[in-house]
């Protein structure tokens, strides 16, 4: 039942989240913690991100092959699992990028004229 | 298990990843401020449900369905581990069950559907001419060579057309007298096959002329009689005392004609072009055999239609010797196969129904475990696993068992394979190359997953009903099993029925076999021994034979203790020769004379086979070629053919010479009783004999009555050497084992339907007895209660035993019922038994009932020993 739960978040948010993670893998590799926290930061605390999601999101994203996966030893001389955008993720990124300014494009046009829907 | 170890790296890994995820999250607010037990625990919840986390991204890694099934495989396999002596049951049940299959199928495969060895097999025909008269028992008979020459002439449809005899030779190999299998071909015979030699060049046209004496060799010979020598085209070797040169060396593997023995040697019908009277311008002279390779896009029925016009057109031509024959035109495989199609498909019928025997014991015995599993099913379907979830599982647990099953099945079948080699009667097409190859494992596995599937569904689809709510009741067992009780004992009922057909089925043939094993073949076989030598015509011309076989028949019988004279063919010796004749009477034309089976015999041969005399004197040596010409007829021919009245001195003239220029008129000197001659099933056949100084037209065997077989032989083997030692004898053999092989395929269709029989005759006594058993158990504490109200003993073991004579007693009537239509399939392998013979039927269902008597008595008697005490407190 729990499970359950998840994957409909998960269905909500997917293609905004792979978006949004490819996109916190930009400036260079993190970890699952890291992008988390990152997109918290980046977002002034507006987005939390489930692990629920995060995780089977990289997971995906690392199995379509638009990241890849290392275990480094971090600044805290921790180990951890560190992921990095492959060249087919930077096309990836590219084009959900365009895709998402064209929808919030056509979105805002259409909340910018409340009137005609109404007509 | 190279997916598991992958698997459970990445689920290592996967759990580092939360946990380090975790340390830095816990890190982060421990600098912020928080005491590490507070940030471990806000770390935690904010991180959510762990567990689920992780399982929700391992369904990322696409490994769900087939971790699903493993786990089921491993499970069935643990559970089939906690349960042992089911296990063992329930495999070697359907071991057998898929053992006799696979190892029949083998058999049909070499015999039936395997193709001949040769390229597009399926191209080539047999052409045979047809006996259209009415009264013909043999449609199907041999060809002449004018009739072939003109076939090959005229006929459009094949791409080659060749004819082929198969015979034998004696061949001069390293100064010994060999005789050697081999076949009289026409020259396209290999390019028809599609096998050209590996050494050398095949047969020319113009190598069918009278002289040209060429020979091809197979591979086997070369190697063996010629050191595989490089060299051997164009050198010379002795056949039937000349000189042949041989011109090439089939490749490994190669023959025919398909026959056993394989042939050696390939000569031209060159052979059969010599002499003053050739074979080769007789069109009345029927022995050989013709090939044909379709042209492509040719149908078989093509060429039907046009040999059915060249047929008519020779009826016209050769009213003498072609009225009423006609052509066939068969499949090559098709002919080959033969009469053996029909026993081999009643076998495999009959191990079918061995393997739904086991399916449904193996049924049974899942009902029960079932049933006693179903605590088990009721907590996992209120843990919340689905019914779809759970069928699947039981699913799998009888398809770990089927898969084992398959396999032991597999084992057996291959030892089964060479035991069954060692009884196939001979001469059947692909039964000495038995194996079980590629498509035999097909089949094995096929049937292996549809049985598999169809003894696990009932089950699982049982089990998983399990009430939940009343699975975990006191009396779970009980209740559940209830339930189950009447279709185990529907599924006893029905194996009960297929055991009686089956048993009905291997009883009457027993019968047909003891009384064919038993009939009196009209003379005496005991102490026979019959032996054959091969006599070149080139050195041996007619009277010289004859000179031959006087000298050795004196030589020998002056021999104490041994007498010895000359036949052909034997009685159930497998060949025969039919002759037309002109009756007494008013002369008939060739077209419409009768004809009859022919023997050549030697003076004393009836006396000394025992056969009786109805009338007249046997021959004598003064029956020569001087004497007037004379005949013995059997009792047959004298009803069929001869005029009323004496037999003695009436005249027929049978349609062969050999001095004389026409066929002369024989007088009846002698009636004999009719002997089995071509089975030992048959009615009386008309036969008449002739004198061989008076008609050699064929090999004689030498026949011999002793006391002491080998020694007769010795002498036998003396007597020639010492007339000529380039005479090769062969085929030595005794009557008894002549018999033994005319009955061979009927003693090897009875033995295997016997055993098959008593495979399902076991299977159902387990079947009985397990459902029996399981009512038993079930009952234990009913037992207690009536034992401790003081009932008798004796009144719970009828109560049990009545339990499976009732299943019993339904099964054998509807098997009887069942029985008395399949039985018509047996037809004529039944041998006169009538297939409701009431006597096989009666001792089937005393046979069946005394069998379910014992299965029952077993749980019967421990239910008369149940202690009330425990059975109560057992709940």
């Amino acid at each position: 039942m729990a499970a359950s739960r998840y994957r409909n978040r998960i269905e909500l948010l997917q293609g905004t989240l792979d978006l949004l993670i490819l996109q916190t893998l930009q400036w260079g590799p993190r970890h699952g913690y890291g992008i988390s926290q990152a997109m918290r930061t980046v977002s002034s605390d507006v987005l939390q991100v489930d692990t629920g999601s995060l995780y089977p999101a990289l997971h995906r994203l690392e199995r379509q092959k638009y990241i890849r996966a290392e275990w480094t030893v971090s600044d805290r001389n921790q180990r951890t699992r560190v992921y990095e955008l492959t060249a087919a993720g930077r096309r990836q990124l590219l084009e959900e990028r365009s895709r998402w300014e064209q929808l919030s494009a056509a979105i805002g046009s259409i909340l910018a004229h409340p009137a005609e829907s109404a007509e | 298990m190279k997916l598991p170890v992958l698997r459970r790296r990445q689920d290592r890994e996967l759990d580092d990843e939360v946990r380090s995820h975790l340390r830095l999250a816990i890190a982060d607010r421990v600098e912020r401020g928080e005491t590490p037990e507070q940030a471990a625990r806000a770390a935690r919840r904010e991180f959510g449900n762990v567990t689920v986390v992780k399982e929700v991204t391992r369904e990322m890694w696409g490994w769900t369905a087939i971790e699903q099934l493993l786990q089921d495989v491993q499970y069935g396999w643990r559970a089939l581990r906690k349960a042992p002596g089911f296990a063992l049951v329930a495999i070697a049940t359907f071991a057998l069950g898929i053992g006799v299959n696979t190892a029949m199928f083998s058999v049909i495969n070499a015999v039936m559907l395997r193709p001949l060895p040769f390229p597009r097999p399926e191209r080539l025909v047999d052409v045979s001419g047809v006996d259209k008269r009415p009264e013909a028992r043999i449609r199907s008979v041999s060809d002449s060579w004018p009739d072939f020459f003109d076939w090959r002439a005229r006929a459009r449809s094949f791409q080659h057309l060749s004819a082929y005899n198969p015979t034998a030779f004696t061949m001069m190999l390293d100064g010994r007298a060999v005789h050697v299998p081999g076949a009289v071909v026409s020259s396209d015979i290999f390019s028809t096959l599609g096998v050209q030699p590996a050494i050398g060049r095949a047969f020319r046209l113009d190598e069918e002329r009278a002289g040209s004496d060429v020979a091809v060799i197979s591979d086997t010979l070369w190697r063996s009689e010629f050191g595989a020598a490089a060299g051997i085209v164009g050198t010379t070797t002795s056949v039937n005392s000349r000189p042949f040169t041989i011109v090439g060396v089939m490749p490994p593997g190669f023959r025919y004609p398909i026959s056993s023995p394989a042939p050696l040697i390939w000569i031209t019908v060159a052979e059969h072009a010599r002499g003053d009277d050739p074979m080769t311008t007789q069109r009345g002279a029927h022995f050989i055999k013709v090939l044909g390779r379709l042209r492509a896009g040719v149908p078989v029925a093509a060429a039907q239609a046009e040999m059915d016009a060249i047929a008519a057109a020779q009826e016209k031509e050769f009213p003498e010797d072609n009225a009423m024959r006609g052509i066939k035109v068969t499949p090559e495989l098709e002919r080959l196969v033969g009469d053996t199609r029909q026993p081999l498909l009643i076998l495999l019928v009959a191990v079918g129904c061995v393997l739904l025997i086991a399916c449904a014991n193996l049924a049974n015995l899942l009902l029960v475990r079932g049933a006693s599993r179903g605590q088990e099913m009721a907590l996992r379907l209120a843990l919340g696993a689905s019914r779809r979830r759970v069928i699947r599982q039981l699913l799998t647990e009888s398809a770990v068992l089927s898969a084992a099953g398959t396999a032991v099945g597999l084992i057996l079948a291959a030892w089964s394979v060479r035991l069954l080699v060692q009884i196939a009667p001979a001469g059947v097409r692909g039964l000495d190359e038995l194996s079980i190859d590629g498509s035999v494992l097909a089949f094995t596995a096929l049937v292996g997953l549809i049985s598999g599937l169809a003894f696990g569904t009932l089950p699982a689809m049982a089990g998983s009903r399990t009430d939940p709510r009343r699975g975990f009741d006191a009396d779970a067992r009980a209740t559940s099993g209830r339930g189950h009780g009447r279709l185990r004992s529907i599924l006893a009922i029905a194996e009960t029925a297929i055991g009686v057909m089956l048993l009905v089925g291997a009883g009457l043939l027993l019968r047909g076999f003891y009384r064919l094993s038993h009939t009196d073949p009209g003379f005496d076989p005991s102490r026979i021994v019959t032996l054959k030598f091969n006599v070149p015509e080139s050195r041996y011309p007619y009277l010289k034979q004859i000179a031959l076989y006087d000298q050795m028949l004196a030589d020998l019988n002056g021999v104490p203790g041994l007498e010895a004279t000359m036949a052909a063919p034997l009685p159930l010796g497998g060949s025969r020769f039919t002759i037309s004749f002109e009756p007494p009477g008013a002369p008939t034309p060739q077209s419409r004379r009768p004809s009859s089976e022919l023997g050549i015999v030697g003076p004393g041969y009836f006396r000394e086979m025992h056969i009786p005399f109805i009338a007249g004197r046997d021959f004598m040596a003064a029956d020569n070629d001087a004497a007037p010409r004379v005949v013995i007829v059997n009792q047959s021919f004298a009803r069929q053919f001869l005029a009323a009245g004496d037999p003695i001195g009436q005249r027929i003239r049978p349609s062969m010479s050999t001095t004389e220029k026409d066929a002369p008129l024989r007088e009846v000197v002698g009636v004999v009783a009719d002997v089995k001659q071509r089975t030992l099933d048959e009615a009386g056949r008309p036969q008449y004999f002739i004198p061989y100084p008076q008609g050699l037209v064929t090999t004689l065997f030498l026949v011999m009555r002793t006391a002491t077989p080998a020694a007769a032989v010795e002498q036998a083997r003396q007597a020639i050497a010492r007339r000529d030692p380039e005479l090769a004898i062969y085929d030595v053999r005794t009557m008894d084992e002549i018999i033994a092989q005319s009955t061979g395929s009927a003693r090897f269709q009875t033995l295997l339907l016997t055993l098959f029989a008593a495979l399902a005759l076991v299977l159902t006594a387990v079947g009985l007895y397990g459902v029996v058993a399981c009512g038993v158990a079930q009952r234990t504490r009913e037992f207690g209660i009536r034992l401790a109200l003081g009932a008798d003993p004796s009144r719970v073991l009828q109560l049990v035993l009545a339990q499976g004579l009732r299943m019993a007693l339904i099964g054998v009537s509807v098997g009887l019922v069942a029985a008395a239509f399949a039985t018509r399939l047996l037809g004529a392998a039944l041998y006169g038994v009538g297939p409701l013979d009431p006597a096989t039927f009666a001792a089937v269902v005393v046979t069946l009932l005394l069998v379910a008597l014992m299965a029952s008595f077993v749980p019967a008697r421990r239910a008369t020993r149940v202690d009330p005490i425990r059975a109560l407190r057992a709940e």
